[in-house]
């Protein structure tokens, strides 16, 4: 017995040797550590358009120009030597000209020099590539002029490359820019889309050649066929280590051949970890520098030790809302039932009535969610556009919660088909959500209790599903928020109410009314104007109700207080989580 | 006792082919539009589906697809070149998983080991304990340690995994810091990933860092391994206790135990050799259903502990509706449910000679 217990001694003196001295001192000072949520979709710049990923690239890729600390309408030049403006000649007196020099001694991740052709080619491959539903028409809509690279029918437009050439010109060490027509938020979508990737790199690889003769075959791709989802090479202060998908980090290492000076921190790890109590531990024990904290998990944070808490913030985001697909996909579609109005399914085109939509949008109880859900960090919201913007409307109308209101609604709905037969589909959100699930619990409950015939299931998937099946149009009711791409009303509207936007695209949704409308406020100078003219958009997209919008919310970071430099920079892809690194550093208190 | 093995062989496959039809079968309620459409990741290539239907022969009859699907699967097949020996080693398609973001084959390969690992983290344990507790239960009947194996057992029972893993997760890592969840710590992280500094020979993290000589890497997987591993002994090692309690005290009742005791046979001996031998068969049987058990059933400690390993990927494959991976992970684990049972056929024959007889 005396030999076990000795044996026993001896390992739990072994355990204590290997315990972690505690971390007066920063721990891993080289490294931070963002434990996250999600996964990464692409890595491509024309491809990538959820936060997860462009967070990415943000640190890997350079734009030309950037958003000068937490300002929106001071820019300070990246791979542009200097900022265009029409005092300093770079940009035309029409305002359609831009001119970028570039800068000179800057090198690629694998030692390239950078040259304006790669700008050109850069920008060209962002447009023409153009997946449906990705961010190319961030640049085709200044450009070019047009927000989509196919006609109706999905072909490719055969000029494009032409007109794209044309338009982007390289002179010397300079580029320039030729828009379609004047287009004030310019300089803020180069200040957060547009990244500058290899020309020679990419065509090594099999990416386009750059070529007219090429293009089509590049355009619209399959996500696994391009070479840059998961290879990097930009001139970025950080450079891809490696994706591992299997342990769901991607790791970034600092380049030291940074054209500035090098970044503080040497390596970045983010991290998927998917239970929050782990990740929570992660911070606690310095494991994690930054983590995200739903909402709902707030109060076990708010306390805790050696951290800091950045609160109520405002990020450049629309309103929490839900969006209803107009005409569902059929095809291996597992959420639609039956596929009819019989009570077992729904039809593909059900929210395509106004009825069925106001039905649903009077059972949701906005002020019961914000007080309990969001726990206080939001506001019942006004419209699509944030406070401080052109076009915000703070008496701006919403609907209220009333099953009265909502049962007249879906008496109306298919001439009364479905108050009579029922219906049963399932809403789907992402698995990393809890408080959408809280929400759409809510809205069932609330339509369920109007009728015993109607009934919804839940159901979550993971974000690379969610972001295919919101594609290809089979989600019937899903979340809507936009992170702005830039910061003007506009970025606002677009995606939820023009055909081509990203959410009125995955809605299957339609309106040419509100297409020209947003087309026309586009071109306005005149800032009372368009702020008329934007009030007008959302009080017309509130009439026809596409999306259901709920609450603006508050968000808030945590991160261990050894972190230094966090500016909480409101178009920044991931924030207030993710980073732009190259800000940070780690020092002890 | 080769004879009784051979034939224990021999079944391996036909039992694989029976698994096989059966999940074969099920994936016949999908319509063929609704299976093609599994390969049709992009919604533009919809149209494509009926090419999609043809090549993999989704409209014809069962048998007809089943034949396709296992020329697909099987590790054996005829060249593609059609040069050489006429049938040759490949590796088997078992399609691609969305979830996994990998051919479903090459997920197996590199989520298992880690799984494999931590489940024998913790089986060799519960085995080691299961019975030795069990069998002092059962001598010291009605004393502390009987009531002692009673508590373990029914907390083992009542404890949900994710309870008790968060529970040592914030005492031992949280408060004290000694292990933290993951596969293996930044530093190891780092390392395992550099090529030029470490080979991955087996996928076995454990193995590989002794293969390496790297007791650094070795220490720090095996650290990173002892809190899942307790949470998944202690939820699943009660049921052990209990069975050879009861098994025990059964054989200790019987009458060639008395006759034992009566020579003047030591009780180690009685205890040990005689009657603990006997109490095995049941164990034995349970052994394998709590291997194949926590092979499978490993995902809310995976989760709670941030492992990557393949009880996390299947469920998600599940969630997320990704066939292929759902029937890789089916396949994977009706394998090992055969294997295992397979080993406990064996095992019975080693401690029980009458079996290998009959």
């Amino acid at each position: 017995m005396t030999r076990r217990l000795r044996a026993a001694a001896a390992i739990l003196a072994a355990i204590a040797a290997t315990r972690p001295a505690a971390f007066a001192q920063v721990k891993n000072p080289d490294t931070f550590i963002y434990a996250t949520i999600g996964e990464v979709d692409s890595l491509d710049p024309a491809w990538s358009y959820d936060s997860r990923s462009h967070h990415i690239l943000r640190n890997v890729y350079e734009l030309l120009v950037q958003f000068k600390g937490t300002s929106l309408i001071e820019f300070e030049p990246l791979l542009a030597a200097q900022i265009p403006s029409t005092s300093n000649g770079l940009i035309s007196k029409d305002g359609l000209t831009y001119t970028f020099p570039i800068r000179k001694g800057v090198v690629f991740h694998d030692g390239t020099p950078l040259v304006p052709e790669d700008v050109k080619y850069s920008f060209i491959r962002y447009m023409l590539q153009d997946r449906a539903g990705g961010p190319s028409s961030l640049l085709l809509d200044p450009i070019l002029g047009i927000n989509a690279t196919r006609d109706k029918d999905g072909k490719p437009i055969p000029d494009l490359f032409q007109r794209a050439d044309k338009a982007i010109t390289v002179a010397g060490d300079k580029v320039s820019i030729k828009l379609a027509r004047p287009y004030s938020p310019f300089l803020g979508i180069l200040a957060s889309h547009g990244e500058i990737i290899s020309k020679s790199w990419c065509v090594k690889n099999g990416c386009w050649d750059g070529t007219e003769a090429t293009w089509m075959q590049h355009n619209n791709p399959q996500k696994q066929s391009s070479y840059l989802l998961e290879h990097v090479n930009g001139t970025g202060p950080y450079a891809l280590d490696r994706w591992d998908r299997k342990n769901k980090e991607v790791v970034l290492r600092r380049n030291d051949k940074y054209w500035r000076k090098p970044p503080a921190l040497k390596t970045i790890v983010i991290r998927s970890v998917e239970e929050f109590a782990t990740r929570k531990l992660m911070l606690q024990a310095g494991d994690a520098d930054t983590t995200y904290v739903p909402i709902g998990n707030f109060p076990q944070v708010q306390d805790m030790k050696d951290v800091k808490i950045y609160d109520r913030l405002s990020k450049l985001e629309t309103p929490i809302g839900i969006a209803f697909t107009f005409k569902l996909n059929t095809i291996a579609n597992p959420y639609l039932g039956s596929g009819k109005l019989d009570g077992d399914g729904i039809p593909p085109e059900f929210f395509s009535d106004k009825d069925i939509r106001l039905g649903f949008a009077r059972s949701m109880d906005h002020e019961t969610y914000v007080k309990d859900i969001l726990r206080g960090k939001g506001s019942p919201t006004r419209g699509l556009i944030q406070k401080g913007m052109l076009g915000y409307n703070a008496d701006g109308a919403n609907v209220t919660f009333s099953p009265e209101k909502a049962t007249e609604h879906f008496k109306k709905a298919w001439g009364g088909k479905v108050w009579e037969k029922g219906f049963q589909f399932t809403m789907v959100y992402n698995d990393t959500q809890p408080n959408v699930q809280a929400m759409f619990q809510m809205i069932k409950k609330n339509v369920e209790a109007l009728n015993p015939k109607f009934k919804i299931d839940i159901r979550t998937v993971q974000w690379p599903t969610y972001l295919d099946q919101g594609h290809s149009h089979k989600l019937p009711m899903f979340l809507a928020m936009w992170s702005a791409d830039f910061p003007d009303p506009h970025n606002m509207v677009f995606p939820y109410y023009h055909t081509h936007g990203d959410w009125a695209f995955r809605q299957n949704y339609s309106n040419p009314k509100l297409d020209k409308m947003i087309e026309d406020a586009i071109v306005i100078l005149d800032p009372e104007k368009r702020d008329k003219a934007y009030r007008e958009i959302q009080r017309v997209g509130f009439e026809e109700m596409p999306q259901m919008l709920i609450a603006d919310r508050f968000r808030f970071r945590i991160e261990r207080d050894w972190v230094k430099g966090w500016i909480f920079r409101k178009v920044e892809p991931d924030a207030p989580y993710g980073d732009y690194y190259y800000d940070l550093s780690k020092e002890a208190k | 006792m080769i004879k009784f093995f051979a034939k224990r062989l021999a079944m391996l496959p036909l039992v694989m082919a029976g698994v096989t039809i059966l999940l074969f079968t099920l994936l016949q309620f999908l319509s063929p539009e609704m299976r093609a459409a599994l390969y049709v990741k992009d919604p533009r290539q919809l149209s494509a589906l009926e090419q999609v239907i043809q090549k993999y022969h989704l409209r014809d009859p069962m048998p007809v697809q089943y034949w396709v699907w296992l020329k697909q699967v099987l590790p054996i097949g005829a060249p593609a070149d059609g040069k050489g020996f006429p049938l040759q080693f490949k590796t088997p398609d078992l399609g691609y998983s969305e979830t996994a973001k990998m051919p479903v084959f090459e997920a197996i390969q590199s989520f298992f080991p880690a799984t494999l690992e931590l489940t024998l983290m913790a089986f060799i344990p519960i085995m080691a304990f299961g019975i030795w507790f069990g069998t002092l239960s059962a001598v010291h009947k009605d004393k502390f340690v009987d009531h002692l194996s009673r508590f373990i057992a029914i907390t083992g029972y009542s404890l949900p995994s994710f309870v008790l893993g968060l529970l040592l997760l914030m005492i031992f890592y949280g408060k004290l810091q000694y292990f933290p969840p993951g596969r293996y710590s930044l530093d190891i992280d780092m390392l395992v990933h550099d090529a030029a500094k470490f080979n991955h020979y087996t996928g076995f993290l454990l193995l590989d860092s002794l293969l390496n000589r790297n007791l650094a890497v070795f220490w720090d997987v095996l650290k990173h391994l002892i809190l899942p591993g307790v949470t998944l002994m202690y939820i699943s090692v009660a049921l052990l206790v209990r069975i050879t309690r009861s098994s025990m005290l059964e054989e200790l009742s019987k009458d060639y135990v008395r006759t034992a005791r009566a020579k003047g046979l030591p009780e180690r001996v009685v205890v040990g050799k005689h009657a603990r031998r006997n109490a095995l068969i049941p164990v034995v049987t349970l052994s394998s259903l709590l291997f194949v058990r926590l092979l499978g059933g490993v995902v809310i400690t995976e989760t709670v502990f941030d492992y990557p390993g393949i009880g996390r990927w299947g469920v998600n494959a599940a969630q997320q509706l990704d066939v292929p991976g759902v029937l890789g992970s089916a396949l994977l684990s009706a394998m090992l449910f055969v294997v295992a049972n397979m080993i406990s056929d064996i095992v019975y024959a080693v401690v029980d000679p009458r079996i290998r007889v009959q």
